[in-house]
């Protein structure tokens, strides 16, 4: 935890209230942010995103499983955000757990959306993760992890989870019995192989050569909106944070609309208040999103020079 | 330290690799004396007799080697290596930053970025009053109305005790608490010592304190309170709620940007080197916030080449 | 197992009305029927009481149609010597599931999730600063879980805080809400959670119209949020006042 003194409290909170914080943004302005794509080999997708001094790393993994028996038609979506140590010695034993799980759950209701899967906001399409219904489809490990810490790690993840950008899934052939003609119309010709040996016993073969993209560009963005004093403030720096009385994070997507929210914080904001706050995010995330999405071309750019 | 991380775009990434090389090929003009080794790098000694191993040196097979990261110094027969990464060393009479982290019977103990905390006794402090005195019971039971814990407090090392122990005093009214300002926290080495760590940036109505421990405070400028004028501290509290200017705002946080640039860039920071970024900012019209920038950092340091080159030939002009 | 009165604290009627003409004029396709034969601003009864166990320094029983809640408070007692000094007090919060909770046998495990939403929405309603260095513990029992557990527990807790005597500024009611398609539905239960588009839930101090906690899941215009906003708000300062009229009827049984 920052400890700061009386006056530099003071100084802070005069900063937020001249609209003037203490490296020279206003409220409502983000840090620089900068994104490099591809940055782990053996991910299906990965990204770097540096927010200013924070710095965290997302990563996609897919892998072959089973739906769950409640959701036969559904893929599964697994979020783990590590803060390790070596991000800094306030994350060591359980300050650092217990900010990993609070991390994880906030992004999985931002990102993963209600409960019956796609129309309702998720970024990523559950069902179409589903190779062979009830049989197999395909879990997706999306893990973070935070490298250094300033603050507002909420809206770094999530930015980073949604840089993943692509995530090359392994395709697959058909034959019988079971011919699954996925109707994943933007993919073209994708075909899964799924020999039966057994009645329930599946028998996958994987080619390596040819590959399903899955776009994760869909996944919403998250502005967190920390309330200092009467005012709030996006992009907090850890400093910021450690004067919160709460704070808002809002998911919100490509079509401006609010797919999940948290609060965080002790004190309680009045409902008028909590409305403003959505819409100002909403407000800011066209802007996040403009920048996110320049930087990726930036990034892509980058790595296309450099193949 | 936090430091910055800044996306370059193609031009800016090869303008800044011009300009750092730039810099190596000045600073290797300028002195070819000083030579950088890492652990275990043997340092080429002339088999002269009698030479003296300093901080960061062994011996092995008959050769020294050094064991730390650095800058090997030579102070006559003495060898040493000088390490750039590692925390603050303290020497007397360096000024310093510091933040009070506890309040321990008749001290304060301050984090100044030493392997150990630093003291400060309650006898090596000027006492409110400004009365010279022994110090008594109420003293030490109002001990927090000085400082309390997390203040920010400018002192001056006044040495190592036979514990081994930091000490360090504040003798003076321009040693205190800080307030109305913000600190940051930057590589120590950076520092460098000088005559003069207090600045007073009269144009922009801004204190600096350069830190040699890499704590550096940006405030607005306080006048040191005359302590023979009993009268006025009174009136202190009730001017301890008002909020900072917002032109002197501005200015603090232009100056502070500054300092977080040079820092990145791995500039030793002067008081010219940081009036000097903050008035080229602000000649060519750069945001406050946008310093923090790429296009920005990249012109800093190729300032810095010019400045460094015009110096070089100023010097083999004399 | 109720055996006293069962109220209810669905939104008032004119609000449900003006939004279902809103509907009516909008789709003609309002004609599902809730598994409960509730219509979709109508929330179960509730049933809660105070001082369901013995030992706590307080507790609540809590019961909304078949989902049943205990919850219990031990403190304010010394915190523990390893615990850093802190000048306002703490909040401990545990929600625990029993193995027969659910209609397959669980684990009857913690949940660690609902424990610190827990802990936030009651946070900012006690006040802290009179009990430094000690710790409140709260512990939440799901006996039997058909729905809306969490706001549930909030609220029965919120209760069980103020039978325990501990200073708070307000009451905290919650309230939580599913989203199908265009239609908003009040208090959910276990099956309706299991399908919905998307779900939001309010813990708020009606007294001082501050809301303690939010959580939104699922993809929501703004204009819908605002009328699910109303609607649980609606409900919170209704629930409020069983919870106030509850506490009330405790004191009358002590006086007499």
């Amino acid at each position: 935890m920052v400890g700061l003194s009386a006056g530099e409290k003071q100084f802070m909170h005069g900063g937020i209230a001249q609209d003037l914080r203490s490296d020279g943004r206003q409220r409502l302005q983000f840090r620089p942010i900068s994104i490099q794509t591809g940055v782990i080999p053996q991910a299906n997708g990965s990204a770097r995103v540096t927010l200013g001094a924070t710095v965290v790393i997302a990563s996609i993994k897919a892998e072959l499983g089973k739906p769950a028996p409640l959701r036969p038609d559904k893929g599964k979506v697994v979020i783990f955000i590590d803060c390790s140590p070596t991000a800094g010695t306030m994350f060591e034993g359980r300050g650092g757990e217990e900010l990993s799980s609070e991390l994880s759950v906030g992004l999985q209701r931002c990102l993963l959306g209600g409960k019956s899967g796609a129309e309702a906001g998720a970024g990523i399409d559950l069902s179409s993760l589903v190779l062979a219904e009830g049989k197999i489809c395909w879990d997706l490990y999306i893990d973070g992890l935070v490298i250094s810490s300033d603050g507002n790690l909420l809206d770094a993840l999530a930015a980073a989870i949604k840089v993943c950008r692509f995530i090359f899934l392994v395709r697959f052939e058909i034959s019988s019995p079971w011919q699954v003609a996925l109707s994943n119309t933007g993919i073209p010709k994708v075909s899964v192989i799924v020999e039966a040996s057994a009645e329930d016993q599946l028998e996958v073969n994987v080619s390596d050569e040819e590959f399903l993209q899955f776009d994760t560009s869909g996944v919403p963005v998250i502005v967190t909106l920390t309330k200092v004093g009467r005012h709030y403030i996006a992009d907090a720096t850890s400093e910021e944070e450690s004067q919160m009385s709460s704070a808002v994070s809002v998911s919100v997507n490509r079509h401006g609309r609010v797919c999940g929210l948290t609060k965080r914080g002790g004190a309680g904001l009045d409902p008028s208040v909590m409305l403003d706050m959505i819409s100002v995010a909403k407000h800011a995330s066209e802007n996040l999103i403009a920048v996110l999405d320049s930087e990726i071309a930036a990034a892509e750019a980058a790595e296309d020079d450099g193949s | 330290m936090k430091e910055i991380l800044i996306s370059l775009n193609q031009t800016q990434k090869v303008r800044l690799q011009a300009a750092l090389q730039h810099l190596d090929e000045l600073a290797s003009q300028v002195s070819s004396a000083n030579l950088a080794v890492t652990v275990a790098d043997t340092i080429p000694v002339n088999n002269e007799d009698g030479i003296l191993k300093g901080h960061g040196t062994t011996e092995f097979d008959g050769q020294v080697v050094a064991t730390l990261c650095g800058i090997v110094e030579r102070v006559n027969k003495l060898v040493y290596v000088r390490t750039l990464r590692a925390r603050y060393k303290p020497e007397v009479g360096d000024i310093i930053v510091g933040r009070v982290i506890e309040i321990a019977p008749k001290r304060w103990r301050l984090e100044i970025n030493f392997s150990q905390d630093a003291v400060l006794m309650l006898q090596s402090m000027n006492l409110p009053d400004g009365i010279q005195r022994r110090r008594t019971a109420v003293d030490e039971l109002n001990m927090r109305s000085i400082f309390e814990e997390n203040d920010v407090v400018c002192a001056e090392v006044r040495g190592f005790q036979h514990d081994g122990s930091l000490h360090l005093q504040a003798r003076s009214q321009k040693y205190g608490k800080l307030e109305r300002g913000q600190l940051l926290i930057i590589p120590a080495y950076l520092v460098k010592r000088r005559k003069q760590h207090f600045h007073h940036l009269e144009q922009y109505g801004v204190d600096l304190i350069l830190g040699c421990n890499g704590f550096v405070w940006i405030g607005e400028h306080a006048e040191p309170i005359d302590s023979e004028v009993l009268e006025d501290r009174d009136k202190i509290p009730k001017d301890k709620h008002r909020d900072t200017p917002l032109e002197v705002r501005r200015n603090i946080c232009r100056i502070s940007n500054s300092v977080r640039l040079l820092s990145a860039l791995g500039f030793a920071l002067s008081v010219e080197a940081i009036v000097d970024t903050a008035e080229a900012s602000k000649s060519s019209n750069v945001d406050i916030k946008d310093m923090l920038g790429a296009e920005f950092y990249v012109q800093t340091a190729e300032r810095e080449v010019q400045r460094r080159a015009s110096l070089l030939k100023k010097k083999r002009f004399v | 197992m109720a055996s006293g009165p069962l109220e209810t604290y669905s939104p008032s009627q004119t609000l449900e009305r003006r939004h279902q003409q809103q509907k009516r004029k909008s789709f003609n396709e309002i004609d599902w029927a809730r598994s409960d034969g509730r219509n979709f601003h109508q929330c179960r009864p509730a049933y809660l009481r105070t001082g369901a166990t013995s030992s706590a320094s307080g507790s609540a029983y809590a019961e909304f149609g078949s989902t049943k809640v205990i919850v219990s408070v031990f403190g304010p007692r010394e915190s523990k010597k390893a615990m850093m000094y802190s000048d306002v007090g703490r909040l401990n919060c545990n929600v625990s599931y029993t193995t027969f909770s659910t209609s397959t046998r669980g684990q009857g495990s913690d949940n660690k999730d609902f424990s610190s939403m827990l802990q936030k929405a009651l946070e900012g309603a006690i006040i802290l600063e009179t009990f430094p260095k000690t710790t409140v513990d709260i512990f939440a029992l799901v006996l039997e879980s058909a729905g809306g557990d969490l706001p549930i527990i909030i609220s029965c807790a919120s209760l069980a805080l103020a039978d325990a005597g501990i200073m708070m500024y307000d009451l905290v009611s919650a309230v939580s809400l599913s989203c199908f398609g265009k239609n908003l539905v009040i208090d959910p239960t276990s099956e309706e959670e299991a399908c919905q588009d998307g779900s939001l839930m309010i813990a708020y101090m009606p007294i001082r119209n501050e809301v303690t906690q939010f959580t939104l899941t699922g993809e929501w215009s703004t204009a819908k949020i605002n009328e699910a906003m109303e609607l649980c708000l609606d409900a919170c300062s209704k629930l409020s006042n069983i919870l106030r009229s509850c506490l009330k009827e405790n004191v009358l049984d002590f006086t007499d």
